[in-house]
């Protein structure tokens, strides 16, 4: 998983990475691990890069001073790099020098090494390498980018910046993955992985990158060309769990659609005279809220956070998800103790989380009752577009159904949203999502669709 | 037989030709132009007038031509002849101008002139400014006020060198600043390097926002005739972004207002405009005859605010609103001279209009590569599809052939009974437009489509509900800030 941006100005004057590191800092919720900047001077193509969060890797601003330029991308990762230099962006020197960054995940990257005769220890670095290659045959960015993305087959939003200083941007036909274009005035224009950066770096939010499109940014124009046949199939999970409630992508505010999830949940499982209703920061606080409206139950807040937001879910190793958890999760007693709960969360994977907070309300905080209901359709399946749910044996959604998990987390009662509650709250036609986490049915990609 | 004489050479005056050319008084266009104009050019001939090359912007050459051809008047398009003190000239000779004199258009060539008036007569839609005489004491004003402002020559500088920073997120404020310090020196560098006709440099200007709207209008400096409502889209490229051009397309109508300004509005921006023209001419002691536009802003502070004046018709609105005008331009003309535009009933076609600006690649920022290519126009399918072509930045070649100015290549006019009818009849034209040497042209498609309308509507709505508020709290024309320790703070907007 992973978060992706580019700025690009229209003026000389601008120095771009601190607006690139702010807008990392809106998309630190895709990706926990790695960062980069990579800009653009007029002349040269200047890079840092690092393990950690935003913050983290750039905790001395002076960097910032020292990344020149009026062009900048940026990527935040959620794979583990043991090579700095492997980290997003990606830079590829020969035969044409540029960066890559990219959110996704490309299926035929075995056949891809084979027949481009290219190597890489990552994805983004065999991209960047046949991109170059790409560049180099055709001498011109959009015709390197229509052959390239008809070759690539998987799901992607990808941002390319060349050593001259052009910007290439494309979305996979299916767009699975999010992205979103804006512009500041006369100054600058961005595409981000989601909406909430335009906001963060005071830029105007525009429109999505459309599944197949391609806008190509120079000097002097910005040409927009649907390269690949639209067939739409956006991610249900970023609306559920991934995307943060201040963005709108694929026209969808996701704050709607989360607060429809919570009523979805009301109409299809509401609890019988619950007396306080709890969502678990920060994902299931809109769920929350909603539910407590439609319900007509109290909201209340239970727990409060310690250190630094992070997301659980996606740390790689179990102690540090329960770590996460635990400080994420202090819990307050007195909206708690002696009450019948209605405890909302947005996905349970392998119930250990759940299972962890429901048995601190009800065994240290004195719960009378806890009732589970999560904004999503049982997890069934693992992604094979990247975002990080674990394999099958993995998933407790996969192995018991509602009334086992409600006895391994300890909850009274326990009930998953429906997959038609989903479909209806995010508002868009099935046949135009990607459900497979929940259907274990993944849409068929194909990569010669012109 | 009227005889008159037509100065300049973009697409404004194309539109203005064929609007003399309309007229019922047996009109016969002369013309003087930097490029050959293909479009006045044949209307030049077609009236049995003629077009001459040269020095468009030189009051003398001017004169001279008027008095060679013997015009009845002569019409300035463009404002920099204006500034030069054409119109003075010609009164000089006893010729007859449409447009002001080197005095009332000070209103469009100094903005801080312009912006003094305001503030001096207390008209409406003022914006609190500073005008500076030398880019140091700019650069020290900038560093001590990190805000929100508008950068600009304080003269009208061929439309260049505009900067607005909105600088509202705290840990971006070190580049913005950077980045004021570094258009402030270009104002002073590069865009002012040429004038030395006024003092002030540069202007710095609180920044607001809303929706942008032309308010054109002729005068005779007693009456005011305003024309329909046109909004341009300066952005490059569609949805709004990319760097500032001319304009790359202008909507009107349907009627005198826009779908996003209300009848309200209208009416003080009309009002502002009257104001304005009254100010000048005390100001002044000459009388404001000829073409008063303004660049207006629907804003939070106001409601109807002035941006900038133009002392011409704007480019490309003069092309949504002269097609369309029914009432003759001579006898519009005559009034003007004749001080009685009170007579005129200005009528137009009860239609929308939208006009789209084809620009070569390298417009605006890379001029150099956008200049010197074949144009190719054809002239005969646009008006099949219910439209017309104006002619822009291009030069009629002795063979015939077309060459482009480096600026914008042509605008196309359509009309229809909304916005989006017009917007989609243009954009059936705009294939029929190319480079023949392969150069690309770019244009946009967006212009007019209901998508940007909706947004326009969704932009004013925003700012009309703050505006609103705010006089309801008595707070149009003041900010109210309580200070530690100082206390209440009134300050005028």
């Amino acid at each position: 998983m992973g978060g992706i941006v580019g700025i690009y100005g229209f003026s000389k004057e601008w120095r771009m990475a601190r607006f690139v590191y702010y807008a990392l800092l809106a998309l630190q919720h895709r990706g926990q691990e790695n960062c980069g900047i990579v800009t653009f001077n007029g002349e040269s193509l200047s890079q840092y890069k690092g393990s950690g969060l935003v913050d983290q890797v750039f905790s001395n601003q002076n960097i910032l001073d020292e990344l020149p330029g009026w062009i900048g991308i940026g990527s935040v990762t959620s794979t583990i790099e043991k090579d700095s230099s492997k980290i997003q962006p990606v830079i590829v020197w020969e035969p044409i020098p540029l960066a890559l960054c990219f959110d996704g995940k490309i299926l035929n990257i075995k056949d891809l090494v084979e027949k481009e005769k290219v190597n890489g220890e990552n994805e983004a670095e065999i991209l960047a390498k046949i991109f170059s290659l790409e560049l180099e045959q055709t001498g011109n960015p959009m015709e390197a980018m229509v052959n390239f993305m008809g070759k690539i087959k998987g799901a992607y939003s990808l941002i390319v910046l060349t050593g001259k200083g052009e910007m290439i941007v494309g979305r996979d036909p299916a767009g699975i993955k999010p992205l979103t274009i804006g512009s500041f005035g006369f100054d600058y224009g961005v595409v981000a992985s989601e909406s909430c950066v335009m906001d963060v770096i005071g830029a105007d939010f525009k429109n999505d990158v459309q599944p197949g499109e391609v806008y190509h940014f120079d000097a002097y124009s910005i040409e927009r060309k649907q390269v690949l046949k639209p067939n739409p199939k956006f991610c249900a999970f970023e609306y559920v769990y991934y995307a943060r409630p201040d963005s709108i992508l694929n026209g969808k505010s996701i704050y709607e659609v989360r607060m429809k999830i919570g009523e979805k949940l009301a109409e299809e499982h509401s609890v019988n005279k619950g007396e306080i209703v709890l969502g678990v920061p920060e994902t299931a606080i809109p769920f929350a809220m909603a539910y407590s409206n439609k319900t007509k139950t109290p909201l209340g807040i239970g727990f409060v956070q310690t250190g630094r937001r992070i997301r659980s879910a996606i740390k790689p190793t179990e102690f540090e998800r329960i770590v996460g958890v635990q400080l994420k999760l202090n819990p307050i007693r007195a909206a708690i103790a002696g009450k019948k709960i209605v405890l909302v969360d947005d996905s349970v994977v392998r119930g250990t989380t759940t299972k962890n907070t429901v048995n601190i309300m009800r065994n240290r905080m004195g719960a009378k009752e806890v009732h589970v209901r999560i904004g999503s359709p049982r997890l069934i399946a693992q992604c094979p577009f990247g975002t990080d749910v674990p394999p099958k044996d993995e998933l407790i959604a996969v192995h018991l159904n509602a009334e086992e998990v409600s006895k391994v987390v300890g909850a009274d009662t326990f009930h998953w949203l429906s997959l038609k509650g989903l479909v209806e709250a995010i508002g868009i036609p099935r046949k135009n999502l990607c459900l497979g986490c929940f259907t274990g049915k993944y849409p068929q990609i194909n990569c010669k669709e012109r | 037989m009227v005889k008159v004489l037509l100065v300049g050479e973009a697409a404004r005056e194309h539109a203005i030709a064929e609007a003399i050319c309309r007229s019922s008084h047996d009109p016969k266009l002369y013309a003087v132009m930097r490029l050959r104009n293909p479009g006045i050019d044949s209307l030049c001939k077609v009236t049995g007038g003629e077009s001459v090359l040269g020095n468009s912007q030189d009051p003398k050459f001017v004169v001279e031509t008027a008095k060679k051809f013997h015009v009845d008047f002569v019409f300035v398009g463009p404002e920099e002849p204006l500034f030069r003190g054409t119109a003075d000239e010609l009164e000089k000779e006893g010729i007859p101008c449409i447009g002001a004199k080197r005095g009332p258009a000070e209103l469009e060539m100094s903005k801080a002139f312009m912006r003094r008036l305001m503030w001096k007569y207390r008209i409406p839609g003022r914006l609190r400014f500073k005008a500076f005489k030398n880019v140091e004491d700019a650069i020290a004003y900038i560093h001590e006020y990190a805000e929100s402002v508008a950068l600009k020559p304080a003269r009208q500088a061929g439309g260049k060198g505009v900067k607005v920073i909105a600088d509202l997120q705290a840990y971006l404020t070190s580049e913005k600043t950077h980045v004021k310090r570094e258009h402030a020196k270009a104002i002073h560098e590069k865009y002012m390097k040429d004038y030395r006709d006024i003092d002030d440099r540069i202007l710095i200007e609180e920044r607001v926002e809303g929706p942008e709207y032309t308010l054109q209008a002729f005068t005779d400096g007693r009456t005011v005739k305003p024309l329909p409502l046109v909004q341009d889209n300066k952005n490059a490229f569609e949805m709004d972004i990319g760097p500032e051009t001319g304009g790359m397309g202008s909507i009107a109508g349907k009627g005198m207002f826009l779908p996003f300004i209300t009848e309200e509005e209208y009416r003080k921006s009309v009002e502002i405009v009257k104001n304005c023209v009254r100010a000048v001419e005390k100001e002044t002691g000459e009388k404001y005859k000829g073409i008063v536009s303004g660049q207006m802003m629907c804003t939070a502070s106001w409601g109807p605010t002035i941006i900038e004046f133009y002392s011409r018709l704007g480019d490309p609105e003069a092309v949504n609103v002269l097609p369309i005008l029914k009432t003759d331009i001579i006898e519009i003309c005559e009034a003007i001279i004749d001080e009685k535009l009170n007579k005129i009933k200005l009528k137009f076609e009860n239609v929308a209009t939208v006009v789209k600006c084809v620009a070569p690649k390298g417009y605006p920022e890379e001029r150099n590569l956008a200049k010197g290519h074949p144009l190719h126009v054809d002239v005969d399918m646009v008006k099949k599809l219910g439209c017309k072509v104006y002619f822009a930045s291009t030069n009629l070649q002795p063979d015939g052939k077309i060459i482009s100015g480096g600026s914008r290549l042509v605008e196309i006019f359509g009309k229809g009974k909304t916005i989006p009818e017009a917007s989609r009849k243009v954009e059936a034209c705009i294939p029929y437009v190319w480079l023949e040497d392969g150069w690309g042209v770019f244009h946009r498609s967006d212009i007019g489509s209901e998508q940007l309308l909706e947004k326009r509507i969704e932009q004013a709505n925003l700012i009309r509900a703050v505006y609103k508020y705010r006089a309801r709290k008595g707070l149009i024309g003041k900010t109210i800030e309580w200070i530690p320790k100082k206390g209440k703070i009134i300050i005028e907007t």
